[in-house]
């Protein structure tokens, strides 16, 4: 049996509906995500990569594919990403904050659905509106969500200095540690967090590719092509539309979550603003609108970039030879120059150049 | 005035339509009946409201006055989506498919309404959105196999050619099992081949599923061929209503397509 698709003839609908076809796939998938991610990563990798490399991407990975939801399958643009992360965040501080017997994965699970709610809230102009109109709508929740977690000091739980410290231990991240051998020293040293983190970013994207493989997805796509053509065939365009705001920011709200507790480990709403907003933005267009894959693609370059050309710098020139200036500069026109390039030779973004060369290796070298 | 068709049951009734976009009067007093089981062809010159008699129909335009009664229920305002949940397809002139989408997809999103599942439910793949999808398939092949789409199963719809994207069309309205379908000149801009393709389709459609058609076409000869019943417009009034003999010998309809001398 080669590692290939030609002559491999599905034989039930229900075969053809998986999310990974070939038997290959699905082994060197779960090989990759039991034996590289679960077990190796966690066994050997440094608190420096597991807390600055792997957890801020795949929570800006997650971040990203919430915006996806929303601009790339459902086309409805957005500018409020990072203000609907804030009040993930803020949801789910003040859930385990005040409720006593509240648990980490359920308060990140509450802290989405607030989020989505105040999505709803900010996409209903959406029915109305679009295009780059709707951009300033979702620019309302941004500067919305820096406002109310600055004049409510309720929501920081009146921290005078702006800023909360989430340090370990003053939360619970699972129920009945005393009866697992993994106590909450261990859930909060980078170790936990990137398990943590790592297990929701994965439900989250099988949940996603999920609802795109069936009438949900697609429901979100015919609006986003044609919201006419799906009015007449009895899609509801306007519960479209709110239902994908509602899953978009639910997305953003865990990433959200997750950010201020998994990686930062505080919680500062000076953090969540209009520039990290953009910056999903830019995630989604370098790594492809409407594209799972897409949006951790771009996550990880996006975000990689400045760390990659440091350590790339430090490795040639010598330690510390490269500003932090001169990397956020370098990363700007980068970043700036790929998206101008992808936007005109290939405006489905890395993504779109993957499934090229899956193409082209498929036929080659046949064909060209 | 139509004997051929009065022992039939009106499917559709239009009553007195007028329709005007800011004092442009686009239809003017307009009444037929569309039976049931029948290919009914709705023609004219270009301009004459052929298509925003159709939008009307399903909704897309709301008439300033009149009536419209489809399986005897009275609408004074149609609305897109009550006219796909009673039964009533539609096809557009300019394409109107769904471009980032394949064509399997785009012919699954037809049969939307007899998805149930809520989100979270195909989130999690559970029971019902599983079982309503490879529902959904079972029939959507059958009207994949009817077409003869199978080759482009999953290619996306915007790289298909003109006629097949046409025909990807019909297979979406076709799945959401319609009892009447409106279709936009869904012979336009094709080769005789293709024409020849889809009149079979419509055909076959309205004979085997016994679904009624309301059609607007150019193609005198195909008009002539396949409908049982020719409604003419021209200026947005009716002018002529009844078989296509009847038509065709009708002095005003002669005028209209030939031209008077004044």
């Amino acid at each position: 049996m080669y590692y290939r698709e030609a002559g491999r003839l599905v034989k039930s609908f229900a075969d053809d509906r998986r999310m990974l076809p070939l038997k290959e796939d699905r082994l060197l998938s779960t090989l990759f995500v039991v034996g590289v991610m679960y077990i190796l990563v966690t066994a050997f990798a440094s608190d420096y990569l597991l807390s600055a490399i792997f957890i801020p991407m795949m929570v800006l990975g997650v971040a990203t594919l919430g915006l996806n939801i929303a601009t790339g399958y459902t086309g409805q643009l957005s500018l409020g990403t990072a203000g609907f992360m804030s009040f993930g965040a803020f949801a789910a501080f003040n859930l385990v904050l005040r409720v006593d017997w509240m648990y980490i994965p359920l308060a990140f699970f509450l802290a989405g659905v607030i989020a989505g709610l105040v999505g709803i809230v900010f996409g209903l102009p959406a029915l109305r509106i679009k295009g780059f109109y709707l951009i300033v709508s979702t620019l309302a929740a941004q500067f919305f969500s820096e406002w109310i977690f600055n004049a409510y000091p309720w929501f920081l739980n009146y921290t005078t200095s702006g800023v909360v410290n989430l340090p370990p231990f003053h939360y619970r991240v699972f129920p009945f540690q005393e009866l697992t051998p993994l106590n909450d020293a261990f859930w909060h040293s980078s170790r936990g967090r990137y398990l943590i983190t790592l297990t929701i970013t994965i439900a989250l994207i099988v949940a996603c590719k999920n609802m795109v493989r069936s009438s949900t997805g697609r429901n979100w796509m015919a609006v986003r092509d044609m919201d006419i053509a799906a009015n007449v065939i009895g899609i509801s365009v306007a519960k479209t539309k709110l239902m994908a705001f509602f899953v978009s920011t639910f997305y953003c709200g865990v990433a959200g979550a997750m950010y201020s507790y998994c990686y930062i480990g505080n919680l500062d709403f000076m953090i969540f603003n209009l520039r990290r907003s953009f910056l999903v933005m830019f995630m989604v267009i370098v790594g492809g609108l409407g594209s799972i894959l897409g949006s951790f693609l771009g996550a990880i370059f996006v975000y990689g970039w400045p760390i990659l050309i440091t350590r790339l710098g430090d490795w040639i020139f010598g330690g510390g030879t490269l500003d932090t200036a001169f990397v956020e500069n370098n990363s700007k026109i980068v970043v700036g120059t790929i998206i101008i390039v992808l936007l005109i030779r290939e405006p489905g973004g890395f993504a779109a150049l993957w499934n090229t060369t899956k193409q082209k290796l498929r036929v080659w070298p046949f064909s060209k | 005035m139509n004997t051929s068709t009065d022992s039939k049951k009106p499917i559709l009734v239009l009553d007195n339509i007028n329709l005007s976009f800011k004092g442009v009067k686009a239809i003017t007093d307009i009444s037929f009946n569309v039976y049931e089981g029948e290919i009914c062809a709705v023609i004219g010159p270009n301009g004459a409201g052929k298509s925003s008699m159709l939008n009307v129909i399903n909704g897309v335009y709301i008439p300033q006055e009149g009536s419209i009664t489809f399986e005897g229920r009275q609408f004074s305002k149609m609305k897109p989506g009550t006219a796909a949940s009673m039964g009533i397809g539609r096809t557009f002139q300019n394409i109107a498919l769904f471009a980032g989408m394949s064509t399997l997809d785009n012919i699954m999103t037809g049969r939307n309404s007899f998805h149930k599942a809520t989100f979270w439910e195909t989130a999690l793949n559970m029971g019902r959105a599983r079982r309503e999808e490879l529902a959904s398939r079972e029939e959507v092949e059958k009207i994949i196999e009817f077409l003869g789409l199978q080759s482009i199963r999953k290619t996306p719809v915007s790289s298909l050619p003109y006629g097949l994207q046409k025909r990807v069309e019909l297979g979406r309205a076709l799945a959401a099992q319609p009892k009447m379908l409106l279709l936009d000149e869904p012979m336009a801009g094709m080769t005789m081949e293709e024409k020849l393709d889809m009149s079979c389709y419509i055909q076959e459609v309205n004979a085997n599923l016994g679904t009624t058609v309301v059609l607007i076409e150019h193609d005198m000869g195909v008009v002539m061929d396949v409908s049982d019943h020719v409604v003419v417009m021209d200026y947005g009034k009716k002018i002529g209503d009844g078989t296509p003999e009847e038509v065709m010998n009708n002095q005003d309809v002669i005028d209209a397509y030939l031209g008077v001398s004044h």
